[in-house]
């Protein structure tokens, strides 16, 4: 098992209140067969508020089952769903089917 | 002898053990002082799975689970964990949590004889953290629906949620014929204080040992087995098994059963036309017998 598959989401775009609320949206969960990602409450703050969008994000929390459908990614409204399989080398990123971009 | 778990000689009377009404009794829950610790818990539900234990963080972990030999030590170390039956202390973590999967008769069993008032049904917080929809279909019992009734996220809306005895039987029916697996968790051990219904790539609790073999859930006391001759091949089976472990035999031309991958759910006998499918004790097995 040299290459796995890595899932990033950008939590500039979704999650902690700013972009869209993934409580809201949720497509990615969704959109994945085996349910690899987590809708969950951040860590850190001392008295939790499950109301406050600022807790909320969506974690790639089984990436080792990811399928590398890429339907997560298509279906973001936010693109902030990345994927990349992480090789022993190299990295490289998977990007949309038909598309030109390679290797990094 | 050996074939039974001891922890059901002891206290299942020589039975099953979770059809003893003791375990569902609010004075275990007492005796283990678990008021202020399952709330503390499911206060902070949709966080604990994302806290670190021991100083590891659980994201990525699932890598690690394949690895060679330190996946085994890891599995090793998390099946410990949820293995324990020692007084749990730590609210955050899964101590001594586990389930078993009860088929649609054990559960009614439960529903009408063991199971403690109050009956809540609360939203599937698994559902809502892995597909981000609210769905209710999990029985609380007793102190749990205390704590429950308390925690206004879990509470579906519209919804009758306080439930008599004949109501979350029925509930409890419908969800199973529609392929949800019914399980009983005991968090912490060995207090049972749920009913729920299950589906397979979103429960934490199934998802452990179907995809990473960490025994997070125990099968039922039961395996399928079917009737050949009266089986017509329609294949609905197949599609039912929320563990793939029934599936259609080309050359043969009617489905086969894995018993090894079957836990016991015996909810493909809901769409059955012809009555073909039937649960047999997991011990008159010779193959499965202890096998949990």
């Amino acid at each position: 098992m040299l290459s796995r598959t890595k899932i990033t989401v950008d939590y500039t775009r979704c999650g902690d209140g700013v972009g869209v609320d993934p409580r809201e949206c949720g497509k990615c969960l969704r959109a994945c067969e085996p349910a690899v990602f987590l809708l969950h409450q951040t860590l850190g703050a001392a008295e939790p508020d499950p109301f406050d969008p600022k807790s909320w994000r969506v974690t790639p929390m089984w990436a080792s089952l990811c399928t590398q459908c890429r339907k997560c990614a298509d279906v973001c409204p936010q693109n902030a769903v990345e994927l990349s399989t992480v090789g022993f080398w190299r990295t490289k990123k998977l990007a949309k089917a038909g598309s030109q971009a390679g290797a990094s | 002898m050996a074939v039974m778990c001891d922890y059901c000689m002891q206290h299942g009377a020589g039975g099953k053990w979770y059809l003893n009404a003791e375990h569902y009794s609010n004075e275990v829950a007492e005796k283990h002082d678990l008021r202020a610790f399952l709330l503390e818990q499911y206060t902070n539900f949709e966080q604990i799975s994302v806290r670190p234990v021991g100083g590891i963080s659980p994201v990525g972990m699932d890598h690690t689970f394949r690895m060679p030999i330190i996946g085994r030590v890891v599995k090793r170390m998390a099946e410990r964990m949820l293995h324990s039956r020692k007084p749990p202390r730590n609210p955050f973590k899964a101590e001594g949590h586990m389930g078993q999967v009860v088929p649609l008769e054990d559960a009614e069993e439960i529903l009408r004889h063991c199971a403690a008032e109050p009956l809540i049904e609360k939203n599937c917080m698994c559902r809502y953290m892995a597909r981000g929809y609210k769905e209710s279909c999990c029985i609380n019992f007793g102190v749990m629906s205390e704590i429950v009734d308390k925690i206004p996220r879990f509470i579906p809306e519209n919804e009758k949620y306080h439930l008599t005895r004949d109501e979350a039987i029925a509930r409890f029916r419908e969800h199973n014929r529609k392929g949800y697996i019914g399980t009983i968790w005991f968090g912490p051990f060995p207090y049972i204080n749920n009913l729920c219904s299950c589906e397979n790539p979103e429960c934490a609790g199934i998802r452990p040992r179907v995809d990473f073999g960490i025994k997070s859930i125990y099968k039922a006391e039961y395996a399928i087995d079917h009737r050949p001759g009266a089986c017509r091949a329609c294949g609905a089976c197949v599609r039912q098994c929320p563990f793939a472990a029934i599936s259609m035999d080309k050359t043969l031309g009617r489905p086969v059963i894995d018993q090894d991958k079957c836990y016991g759910c015996g909810v493909c006998r809901h769409v059955c036309a012809t009555d073909a499918l039937f649960l047999v004790p997991r011990d008159d097995v010779a193959a499965l017998a202890g096998k949990y």
